[in-house]
């Protein structure tokens, strides 16, 4: 039982970063149409951003991640106002190679600028913590705590907000959204700097419990692929249930049927919802 | 016009550009005359740090050797480092190899791992060139490939030291939580039997995948509930040190037998203190060794790049010296069968300051001739061990 409540905790640590780092691809889908592949490069940005932060400007952690989420957040707007409005008319495939120079572009630039070292993130919130006989450091509670209020705000924003509303608007049709007298451009922006501050936020709380190097966003890019597939592309609902069902995945399957299978556990289960509903669990648009 | 004129200027910057690559590539062959050294390793990707380590301690020797030249057959010669990327792949590693081979003509390729050294020995012997394996799979030089010199001693000689260190010291109930890669299985084939022979019992066994876990809190609760007694790590350094911070935290009191890929000063560096090493058994970090070319090679390393030295790049420093000795012992700077003749003498011939290992010997196969050594970390100490 003990055990089973450590890998429940365990799957919910991850699958909370798994799920913020597909909210910020999945928002980001809904203008380009297609995966964003340098969201992962934005999120070793992040790491990196308040690691430096951190140890060179002597901020705080929560300032740090702070400054980490405006920096990142502008990043990815330029990211959109260079390469992707130039490109908003051009096929589909030209976003992708664009994205994927980006995510090569910016790897190189952060080897460049900061080395290839793995890099440790100090935190204020290292204390282990063992309640009922699980063991829980502060900092995956806080992970938890910090990804489940960033969701809720995000939905509340997206749902209750008018410019919220806007960003779904745009996903589920651009022309009918600019038709109506939405300002596209600036919905677009709004976007990307929420994808981005969404990418800066995952890495920051997870580099504590692992590493800040230059290729740390293909741990989890990967993943969030396979999060927003199995969750219906562009759909918000969707990545945050994807993300648990992953990270609950991963920590059952490993513990119950092997942990050398599980990440075919994974696809496998990405395949038996593919075939129930080839859209994935949320059909597009349905945030 | 416009179009016109940007067409122009683009042509000229690219002959410009042409040219001046020409000019390179020719200048140099003018006054002396030049080996092209190969390099094809990691240098982005996850695993950029150890192919930037491993090229250090080869670009820090090829400088210290180029400032007087050495001579081979009365004809004065510089070395020519030629690197390339290979991104950890193996494809990359082979298709890097023939681009060495037919535009830079080098009789000697350094690769420093095990997957892309077998990529290479694959044509090596057609196309003549020595490759100069840094990897301490044994299989490199058993396949009996004749121009292999594999530079670190073989892991095999580790198993049976550390396992009976942590054995007498923990007890009986091993874990193996090997990296995912090839090297990393290889070493859980050895260490797993031997453990099960020696009285020792396995109760668990899993790979660890640094390339896709962005935590090991699950893996490590499955393997902690068999309650094992010492746990079989590996992999860079520093992700196999949050392994053993995470295992602690996890409430984990047994030692740690560390894969030598990983290097416990620089675990340390994630550790911040030898306390949650404790109990580790590993190779002997560079810093803590002492052969007569140690301390002035550590010195001049932390000048260059202020970090300390790693064994990748102090194998490097000295292997590149040893190939120079053997081209001189050999007089003849492009035949690879000629040079892996003489690798002997080049070991006889070599000084004593670029002495950063002692090496006595190459065997038949092509393996150096290392003294193993083995360090613990003991009362929050690191604490070095001979072995027979």
């Amino acid at each position: 039982m003990e055990l089973l409540l450590q890998q429940l905790f365990n799957g919910l640590t991850i699958g909370s970063v798994y799920s913020l780092v597909a909210l910020g691809l999945t928002l980001v889908y809904g203008i380009l149409h297609i995966p964003n592949f340098a969201h992962g490069a934005l999120y070793m940005v992040g790491g990196y951003i308040t690691l430096i932060m951190m140890t060179n400007a002597g901020l705080h952690y929560i300032l740090a991640i702070l400054v980490s989420i405006i920096v990142v957040g502008v990043l990815s707007v330029l990211m959109e106002r260079l390469v992707f409005h130039p490109l908003r008319h051009s096929p589909p495939i030209q976003d992708k190679v664009a994205a994927i120079g980006i995510l090569l572009f910016l790897e190189a630039l952060a080897q460049l600028l900061w080395g290839a070292d793995y890099r440790q993130m100090p935190t204020p919130f290292g204390q282990v913590v063992n309640v009922f006989g699980l063991t829980l450091t502060l900092q995956r509670i806080i992970i938890v705590a910090a990804a489940i209020a960033v969701m809720i705000f995000l939905y509340w924003f997206l749902k209750k907000t008018f410019i919220g509303s806007t960003i779904i608007a745009m996903a589920q049709n651009r022309e009918g959204a600019a038709l109506v007298g939405i300002n596209t451009n600036k919905v677009a922006i709004l976007t990307f700097f929420i994808a981005g501050a969404l990418a800066a936020i995952g890495a920051s709380l997870t580099s504590p419990i692992n590493l800040v190097f230059p290729g740390m966003g293909h741990l989890v890019i990967l993943k969030a692929f396979v999060i927003i597939i199995i969750g219906g592309m562009g759909s918000i609902p969707g990545a945050i249930l994807g993300g648990y069902i992953l990270g609950f995945t991963e920590s059952i399957g490993a513990t119950y049927i092997s942990s050398d299978y599980k990440d075919l556990i994974a696809f496998v289960l990405l395949i038996i919802i593919l075939s129930a509903k080839p859209q994935g669990i949320f059909s597009k648009g349905g945030a | 016009m416009k179009k016109i004129k940007m067409l122009f200027i683009i042509s000229l910057a690219f002959a410009v550009v042409m040219m001046s690559a020409c000019a390179e590539s020719s200048g140099g062959s003018s006054k002396e005359k030049v080996v092209n050294i190969g390099y094809s390793g990691p240098l982005s990707g996850a695993a950029a740090l150890y192919g930037e380590n491993t090229l250090n301690g080869l670009k820090m020797a090829v400088n210290e050797i180029n400032k007087e030249g050495f001579e081979v057959a009365g004809e004065k010669y510089k070395l020519n480092l030629v690197s390339l990327d290979d991104k950890y792949m193996p494809n990359e590693t082979a298709s890097n190899g023939k681009r060495l081979v037919q535009e830079s003509k080098t009789p000697i390729i350094f690769s420093p791992h095990s997957g892309g050294i077998a990529a290479l020995q694959v044509f090596n012997e057609i196309d003549n060139f020595l490759i100069v394996a840094y990897s301490s799979e044994p299989d490199i030089t058993e396949r009996g490939n004749k121009l292999t010199v594999r530079i670190p001693p073989s892991y095999e000689g580790y198993v049976e030291p550390f396992s009976t260190y942590a054995m007498e010291r923990f007890g009986k109930k091993l874990a193996a939580l090997p990296p995912v890669t090839q090297y990393g299985k290889d070493w859980a084939e050895a260490i797993v039997p031997y453990w099960e022979e020696h009285g020792g019992e396995v109760v668990h066994q899993a790979s660890i995948d640094f390339a896709k876990d962005t935590d090991f809190f699950t893996i490590l609760t499955n393997t902690l509930k068999e309650d094992p007694d010492v746990l079989f790590i590996g992999g860079a350094s520093e992700p196999t040190a949050k392994v053993v911070m995470q295992a602690r935290e996890l409430g984990f009191e047994g030692g740690f037998i560390i894969m030598d890929q990983a290097k416990l000063d620089e675990m340390k560096n994630v550790t911040e203190t030898y306390e949650p090493l404790e109990g580790s058994v590993g190779v002997t970090p560079l810093i803590y060794t002492e052969y007569p070319g140690t301390p002035e090679f550590i010195d001049k390393y932390r000048d260059l790049y202020k970090k300390d030295p790693g064994s990748e790049a102090g194998y490097h420093y000295l292997a590149t010296y040893l190939l120079v000795e053997a081209m001189k012992a050999a007089e003849n700077v492009d035949d690879a069968k000629v040079i892996r003749e003489h690798i002997q003498d080049g070991l006889d011939n070599l000084p004593d300051d670029k002495k950063v290992y002692e090496i006595p010997s190459i065997d038949e196969e092509g393996g150096l001739v290392n003294l193993i050594r083995m360090a613990t970390v003991e009362d929050g100490e690191i604490v070095l061990k001979e072995v027979d």
